[in-house]
């Protein structure tokens, strides 16, 4: 058992205990022992690149542990979050597939596995490989709706707190194991910076700073470091409006 | 919707990507229409009953959210939409709605699915379709990022900022 950082590395896919919940990973015998012989596992710290937007595609990144964003560049040079990745996720996909430049920089956000597939590789893998294709479709499928989720997302919030609110109650949906069940309360580990969680929302660092203190000091939200404690749920979803 | 005769050679972007003997196939299923302004190829909500090949004029994919129409595409010849709906039998969130009159080809879904089924080497096929698709919103997601939505949805549509 290789460990790194904090996680074991997951060397043999045939092995990964994660396999069978995730979209893409939970293939045939005969696709895993493929996959195997053709992917490169690699761990990298936090804040490493994956790939950078509108680079040509090399091939595709699955996401094994820890999280990644995906964001993009505005031509004055702020950079915005689409979303966040979180492991099982195949980053590259679109590119790899249509043959077009990488959509967004990927960065992980903590020490992460990835396993990579060069395109010419992947390719031929989906070819060879009735379920990966399907899988394919269906990881595809998972995305597309998705960002259409996000695109009405930003159609409908209409202030910083509402977003900013809808973050958090999403969040909240991978709640901390250890939170007492108990409690009303819900404990949540944000790895994200005040700027990024800006980036992520479409507003600027002071306003993030702001309306995170606004929840505070009305005692909806606790901030202890990294774990955010969710007091009053209630408050924060009477704030999403749509 | 008028029956025309098919169109043989029919370039779209899911043909592209399968072999003569399968585009050959696939087309003993097909049936070209043509269709005026204002149809619904793609309706929100509603399990299509066909893929649909759009072999000329225009057509615009809008996103319903809360009282309003988000566009998201303008497209035009070679388009294959209702492939997510078909492939993953999920409901379609977006309308594919006609701007000018059209011609577009019909494959029956069930008819498709049977022939993914019997030739599962078409899923390539169908992911370039669908990356299509995803990029698209993502290019969307990227530009409503960049500056508030409205004026994303206005501008296309004509609306005032």
């Amino acid at each position: 058992m290789t460990m790194a950082y904090n996680f074991q590395i997951i060397e043999d896919c045939l092995k990964c205990t994660f396999r069978e919940h995730r979209l893409f990973c939970d293939l045939s015998r005969e696709a895993l022992l493929r996959l195997q012989s053709i992917k490169a596992t690699s761990v990298y710290p936090k804040g490493s690149l994956l790939c950078l937007e509108g680079q040509p595609p090399r091939g595709i990144f699955v996401l094994c542990t820890g999280r990644a964003k995906l964001s993009t560049t505005s031509s004055e040079g702020k950079s915005m979050i689409l979303r966040i990745a979180e492991p099982g996720e195949v980053l590259g996909l679109t590119a790899v597939v249509s043959g077009t430049p990488y959509e967004a920089t990927v960065e992980t956000l903590e020490p992460s596995q990835a396993n990579f597939i060069s395109q010419a590789e992947f390719l031929r893998f989906i070819q060879e490989h009735p379920d990966v294709g399907l899988r394919v479709a269906r990881q595809l499928t998972h995305n597309c709706k998705c960002a259409y989720g996000e695109i009405r997302s930003l159609g409908l919030s209409n202030s910083v707190p509402e977003k900013l609110a809808k973050l958090i109650l999403q969040w909240a949906q991978h709640p901390l194991e250890f939170a007492s069940k108990k409690s009303q309360e819900t404990a949540i580990r944000v790895t994200l910076t005040q700027e990024e969680i800006a980036q992520l929302t479409g507003t600027s660092r002071e306003t993030v700073s702001r309306v995170l203190g606004g929840f505070r000091k009305k005692g909806w939200l606790r901030v202890k470091g990294a774990t955010w404690t969710i007091v009053n749920k209630q408050a924060l979803e009477n704030l999403v409006t749509t | 919707m008028n029956t025309i005769p098919l169109k043989s050679e029919a370039a779209n972007e899911l043909y592209a990507s399968l072999s003569p003997e399968l585009r050959t196939e696939l087309a003993n299923h097909e049936r070209s229409v043509a269709v005026p302004a204002g149809t619904n190829l793609i309706k929100r909500g509603v399990l299509p009953d066909q893929l649909v090949i759009v072999n000329s004029g225009k057509v615009e994919i809008t996103l319903d959210c809360a009282h309003e129409s988000i566009l998201l595409d303008c497209a035009m010849e070679g388009r294959v939409f209702g492939m997510r709906a078909v492939v993953s039998g999920e409901l379609p969130e977006e309308d594919v709605t006609c701007q000018e009159n059209c011609s577009v080809t019909l494959i029956p879904r069930d008819m498709f699915l049977k022939m993914v089924r019997q030739h599962p080497e078409m899923y390539f096929a169908i992911a370039k379709v669908l990356s299509h698709d995803l990029v698209m919103a993502q290019r969307l997601l990227k530009t409503s990022l960049r500056r508030p939505i409205r004026k994303t949805i206005a501008k296309p549509l004509g609306l005032p900022n």
